[in-house]
């Protein structure tokens, strides 16, 4: 269910290294089944430095908000402006379409750090 | 996540069916009732364009009957029932001494002699047990909450859906008809809390099963949809339609939300008369308003609401997202120096998010229902 070459967090995150130290992240199939219609992504600002386990944003369903934690620490270089419009991308495509920001990597080695699918997966059926 | 494996919690007679169905569960007043089915937003939108089915078993039902059984609960709650006959249906309050708000409910004539009450599943218990407290010799109140299924069948297909299994549609908003229906004693009214067209049926558990089941596949053509509670507050939210515990309660008064209207005004007495009427002769100092998001803020019960100077005017009392303005809507208990049309500010999670004060509904559906009678 959750792509195999993606890397995951605890907080029901997926990251993607899109190009030499940087990543794309998004919401898993998990988190967005459980969140219900999420109807406003507030995205953090371009250029911003996040740090690891903090939050960065958030993400609104029709009933409840939930904090968007940064997995890696860094600088947000892009964010998936379409969600501004059509939120519901996390939804129907949260490993595509509906991916949510970027981040250049403080240093590249912390993808070590995050879980394989697998992992992720056992964390799942443990909770 | 789930509250499916909770066995301290009581389940509607269509448990099953939600689960079969994969609806997500949450824990409403001690019940486990379906929240979502395929997604509230999606769920909404059927309900306004076409017809939604939801299950309200939670809700009470208790019946008062015997001799003068409409003139005493006439004696105790708000509206005046007076007002509607046999057949007819009223929306009405239980208020404390003090002229808070113990529950609304509505309140189904038969006769003069028996009167049915759909209370809210968190305040049955309590309304039943007030009623029976004072009812005269011969006036019985009888609490049926687990011994019925509620069905809210609601949207401009609701007609079509029910005509074409045989359920008689098209009786006044506000009334209702007890009817026999494949041997089952089913009452079929024409009420509901999503602002469209549609109907709700009180149906004997054992019959709810095959109920739920002919109305889906009848609705099939007409694109029904299972909805959950999370649509149904979205919709009565569009409608500006209070919910007890949040937008009226022991501590918001009818006045204050702007109900005086389902207040029996000219009856000698009901529980509360007293301190309502002096309140009314005061004039509530904060009263229960709409406000419609100017961003992208989602409002949310309990946030507090400034005005442009920053100071304090309220707070809100039901938010949420509107799947048909596609921006945050709330019900608020503001100050009554607050004008219609005022920029006011709503502190989202530290973020002052505009919003224009405006009155309610925020949505009119194509066929609109009138709340009350």
């Amino acid at each position: 269910m959750n792509p195999q070459d993606l890397k995951y967090t605890a907080e029901h995150e997926w990251v993607k290294e899109v190009s030499d130290g940087a990543v794309r992240v998004g919401i898993t199939d998990f988190a967005q089944e459980s969140l219900g219609d999420i109807v406003y992504v507030h995205l953090p600002e371009v250029g911003v430095d996040v740090e690891a386990g903090a939050p960065m944003g958030e993400l609104e369903s029709t009933k409840s908000v939930s904090d968007l934690f940064a997995p890696v620490d860094g600088t947000v270089t892009a964010r998936n402006e379409q969600l501004e419009s059509a939120p519901e991308l996390c939804n129907s495509d949260a490993y595509g379409e509906g991916w949510i920001v970027e981040i250049r990597l403080s240093d590249d080695s912390q993808l070590e750090g995050l879980l394989s699918a697998s992992d992720y997966e056992a964390t799942i059926a443990s909770s | 996540m789930s509250d499916i494996g909770r066995a301290d919690l009581l389940t509607s007679p269509l448990h099953r069916r939600h689960l079969s169905l994969g609806a997500k569960f949450a824990e409403f007043s001690g019940w486990s009732m379906p929240v979502e089915y395929t997604g509230a937003v999606k769920e909404h939108n059927a309900v306004r364009s076409a017809v939604g089915i939801f299950d309200v078993s939670h809700l009470g039902k208790a019946l008062v009957r015997g001799p003068g059984a409409v003139a005493y609960v006439n004696s105790c709650l708000t509206n005046d029932l007076d007002k509607i006959g046999p057949g007819q249906a009223q929306y009405t309050l239980c208020c404390d001494v003090g002229g808070g708000v113990v529950d609304d409910l509505i309140a189904y004539l038969r006769s003069d002699d028996e009167v049915l009450l759909i209370p809210n599943a968190a305040n049955a218990t309590e309304v039943v047990r007030r009623l029976s407290a004072s009812a005269p010799a011969g006036v019985n109140v009888l609490n049926l909450h687990s011994d019925y299924a509620i069905l809210a069948v609601q949207g401009p297909a609701s007609d079509e859906v029910l005509e074409s299994i045989g359920y008689p549609v098209g009786h006044r908003y506000m009334s209702f008809v007890d009817v026999e229906h494949d041997d089952v004693a089913v009452v079929v009214c024409r009420t509901g809390y999503t602002g469209e067209r549609g109907y709700e049926l009180v149906v004997p558990n054992q019959a709810a099963l095959s109920v739920w089941d002919a109305i889906m596949s009848a609705g099939q053509a007409s694109g029904i949809a299972a909805a959950g509670l999370a649509a149904r507050d979205t919709l009565r939210t569009e409608m500006g339609y209070p919910l007890h515990g949040n937008d009226i309660s022991m501590r918001i008064s009818p006045l204050q939300a702007r109900l005086g209207w389902a207040i029996g005004w000219k009856k000698d007495s009901f529980w509360g008369h007293e301190a309502l009427r002096a309140e009314k002769a005061a004039g509530p100092t904060q009263t229960l308003r709409g406000l419609v998001a100017a961003g992208r803020g989602i409002p949310r019960s309990g946030m507090s609401v400034t005005n442009s100077a920053g100071e304090s005017i309220g707070s809100v009392t039901s938010g949420t997202y509107s799947p048909s303005r596609k921006r945050g809507i709330a019900l608020a208990l503001l100050d009554c120096r607050v004008a219609d049309s005022d920029h006011v500010y709503v502190d989202v999670r530290g973020r002052r998010e505009p919003f224009v004060v405006t009155k309610p509904p925020f949505f009119t559906p194509d066929v609109q229902e009138r709340q009350g009678s």
